[in-house]
């Protein structure tokens, strides 16, 4: 009679004291870099470029036709009559590269050199250089906007070359830049030549990407949605070099002084206005606003205003028409 | 005759253990993963609303106003107190412990990002918002999606421990009603034997196994609908109205992060369009009291003004007037978006937590229900053993 109490007793207490010590969770993560928005590493390559280099003279743009109309009075039925009839010109620019058009954390205002042209060309139009609106694009959203009609046109650090000139129209150059290479102070890479194996960074849909691929074959290119992307992944030491304009990587040196812009220019970009193909009346009007802009020191005064650190003032790169 | 013996101590002890267990489950399961599914809520509350803070101050330019700095680091000191609760309550099971390890792991990082991006927005250079674009996209491809499977994980197990501590109780009622059955057995036998009607100590065995089936029986069922009442109208309801905060609070990083982006900025207007209809979606509460309806009803008013105000906020910037459209994002006047969404946060947040007080209520009343109803078993049984043994005791003594 006791021994089946006893079993029901233990029984019991096993079901009552069903509590065995619990594992410990493994607690293992992985502890890399965040990597920025819509980063690639590898980087996609853009196919290749539809019009080769070569096929055209990128420069060429429409020659502007006679005398400049006056602010407020354009001709009627032009694509800047258009614009005046909205009240605004809407211009897609950057607003993360340094001294060329960038947000001012202190004000939240975009200022830069290109904005200040983009004021210029609405002050050209308008007679009110606070008539225009920016809308920031990415580097590879650049032609979309433009084809797509979100904005009359793109100030943003493009190349002109003849592979864009087939979807897009240029002025003529604005500013001349070339591809350089951006390290860590005392890294040991000192030229293209030492990129084989080493991660370089630029901007997804950049000039620059595709010309890593093509000058360094032996690099791992990583792209950034933004240019800048690429200085926080140089920081983050994600990536061992950033190679992208000359422009461009001296102001990624003046935000951070650890970094240096190698010597070596291996491109030529030549920096123009983008705007739809169709509208080669707002590209030559575009084209006789610059010639002032060079004429009368506009382009000279707002270059030592923004880029002086870039060295010693330039004369504005001459204009080169088609015809 | 020994049986009798073994199925009244079996009978006892699966009663009063089972009940044991229950209440066990209720005041520390169930509250606790009440508690736990709260503080993993928070967490999630805290860590989106840090990302929408951080994109506001942004915004404001130049040093960011006090206000948003000590709203920012109040939410990563709430994320942060309430991932060691649920880290510390061990909740959530595997999916729990990954979710807790990424979050514990990538907090840090994420902080350590906005405040680079702070050091550089001083210093006046863009790459301050580089590097605020890069923790929130950690924010939103990471840490929030982790902060979701952990709330989820344990608001899980919370409806488990539930389901566990309002289950009937089977097998003891099985065993009480096999120990009523043999007990009649017994005395109609001993009856026929011995042609005495009544044995008082097996009658009185039979009475209490009686009483104390019942009593299982009556305090489970009871205890079953208070659990249920703390969910319908507790947990599911803070469930509806988190819900509901917290797309509140995405749809207001929407709206911030689409003027950071300035024009570039399509992907989150699109997820706030997206949003805003869940928000009001959720407010449609079916069961909860006056006072959460009516709270319901204050916040998707709210919900309808932040539509409109917001309409208005993208007419601005679509327009060209980026500077009115942040003033009417962050302003503090109360037409602007921000003020709207604080007094919509704050409707949902006393909602939340008078239901979180409602669950506990029922959850107490649902171990009142078992209350004693352990201690009833366990003497209930002595009193069917004892008597059965006396019982038998006197028909075995008349046989030597």
């Amino acid at each position: 009679m006791r021994r089946p109490i006893v079993v029901a007793l233990v029984a019991a207490m096993f079901l009552a004291g069903c509590t065995t010590a619990e594992s410990l969770p493994e607690g293992r993560v992985d502890g890399s870099a965040p990597r920025p928005v819509d980063a690639r590493d590898p980087a996609d390559i853009p196919t290749q470029a539809g019009a080769p280099a070569g096929s055209c003279d990128p420069r060429a743009s429409l020659r502007p036709s006679g005398a400049l109309p006056g602010a407020g009075r354009m001709p009627a039925g032009s694509t800047m009559a258009q614009i005046v009839k909205r009240g605004r010109l809407v211009v897609g620019v950057d607003q993360n590269n340094y001294r060329f058009g960038y947000r001012d954390p202190k004000t939240g205002n975009l200022v830069g050199f290109e904005i200040d042209l983009a004021y210029e060309i609405a002050e050209a139009i308008f007679g009110d250089r606070n008539k225009v609106q920016f809308r920031t694009v990415t580097t590879a959203e650049r032609e979309k906007a433009i084809q797509g009609g979100t904005v009359d046109m793109v100030i943003r650090s493009m190349t002109m070359n003849c592979d864009r000139w087939q979807r897009v129209a240029f002025s003529t150059e604005y500013f001349s830049a070339g591809q350089a290479i951006l390290v860590a102070k005392g890294s040991k890479i000192t030229a293209l030549k030492d990129l084989a194996g080493q991660k370089v960074c630029a901007a997804t849909g950049s000039t620059s990407i595709r010309n890593i691929a093509a000058k360094a074959p032996q690099a791992l290119p990583v792209s950034g949605a933004d240019a800048l992307d690429c200085l926080v992944m140089l920081q983050q030491n994600q990536v061992a070099a950033v190679s992208t304009d000359d422009a461009i990587l001296a102001g990624f040196a003046a935000q951070d002084p650890s970094t240096v812009v190698l010597p070596e220019r291996f491109t030529e970009e030549p920096y123009g206005m983008a705007m739809k193909k169709e509208s080669t009346d707002l590209v030559r009007f575009v084209n006789g606003v610059l010639e002032g802009l060079r004429a009368d020191g506009t382009w000279t005064r707002l270059y030592n205003k923004w880029l002086s650190a870039l060295g010693s003032t330039p004369q504005p790169p001459a204009a080169r028409y088609q015809d | 005759m020994a049986v009798l013996i073994v199925l009244g101590l079996a009978t006892g002890l699966a009663g009063a253990i089972g009940v044991r267990q229950r209440i066990d489950l209720i005041n520390g399961a169930t509250a606790r993963n009440g508690e736990l599914t709260v503080a993993a809520q928070r967490l999630y509350r805290a860590l989106s609303d840090a990302d929408a803070t951080a994109a506001s101050a942004f915004l404001a330019g130049g040093v960011e106003p006090a206000a948003m700095r000590e709203r920012y680091q109040v939410d990563i000191a709430a994320a942060a107190a309430a991932l060691s609760i649920v880290s510390g309550g061990r909740a959530g099971g595997e999916q729990g412990d990954a979710a807790v390890a990424k979050i514990a792991a990538q907090l840090p990082v994420y902080t350590g990002l906005v405040e680079t991006a702070r050091v550089y927005n001083r210093q006046g250079v863009p790459i301050g918002g580089a590097y605020l674009r890069e923790a929130s996209g950690l924010m939103r491809s990471s840490l929030l999606p982790a902060a979701q499977s952990l709330y989820e994980a344990v608001s899980e197990e919370l409806d488990d421990a539930r389901d566990n501590a309002g289950a009937f109780p089977w097998f003891a009622i099985f065993l009480g009603v096999v120990t009523i059955v043999a007990l009649i057995v017994v005395q109609r036998y001993l009856t026929r034997r011995t042609n005495r009607v009544f044995n008082v100590g097996l009658l009185a065995a039979t009475g209490a196994a009686v009483v104390l089936v019942i009593w299982l029986a009556v305090s489970a069922v009871l205890a079953a609908g208070r659990l249920d009442a703390s969910r319908d109208e507790g947990s599911a309801q803070v469930a509806r109205l988190a819900g509901a905060r917290i797309a509140a609070l995405q749809a207001r990083a929407d709206e911030a992060h689409t003027l950071v982006a300035r024009g570039n900025g399509a992907a989150f207007e699109k997820d706030y369009v997206e949003v805003m209809p869940r928000v009001t979606e959720l407010l449609a509460l079916d069961g909860a009291d006056a006072t959460t309806q009516a709270a319901a009803q204050a916040a998707t008013a709210e919900a309808a003004k932040w539509l409109e105000a917001h309409k208005d906020l993208r007419a601005l910037d679509d327009g060209g007037q980026y500077a009115n459209a942040v003033t009417a994002a962050i302003g503090t006047e109360p037409t602007s978006t921000a003020s709207i969404f604080n007094k919509l946060d704050e409707q949902l947040a006393g909602a939340i937590e008078h239901n979180g007080e409602r669950f506990e209520r029922e959850v107490d009343r649902a171990a009142g229900a078992l209350t004693a109803a352990d201690i009833g078993v366990g003497l209930l049984a002595v009193l069917l053993i004892v008597g059965a043994a006396l019982g038998l005791q006197r028909r075995l003594a008349e046989y030597r």
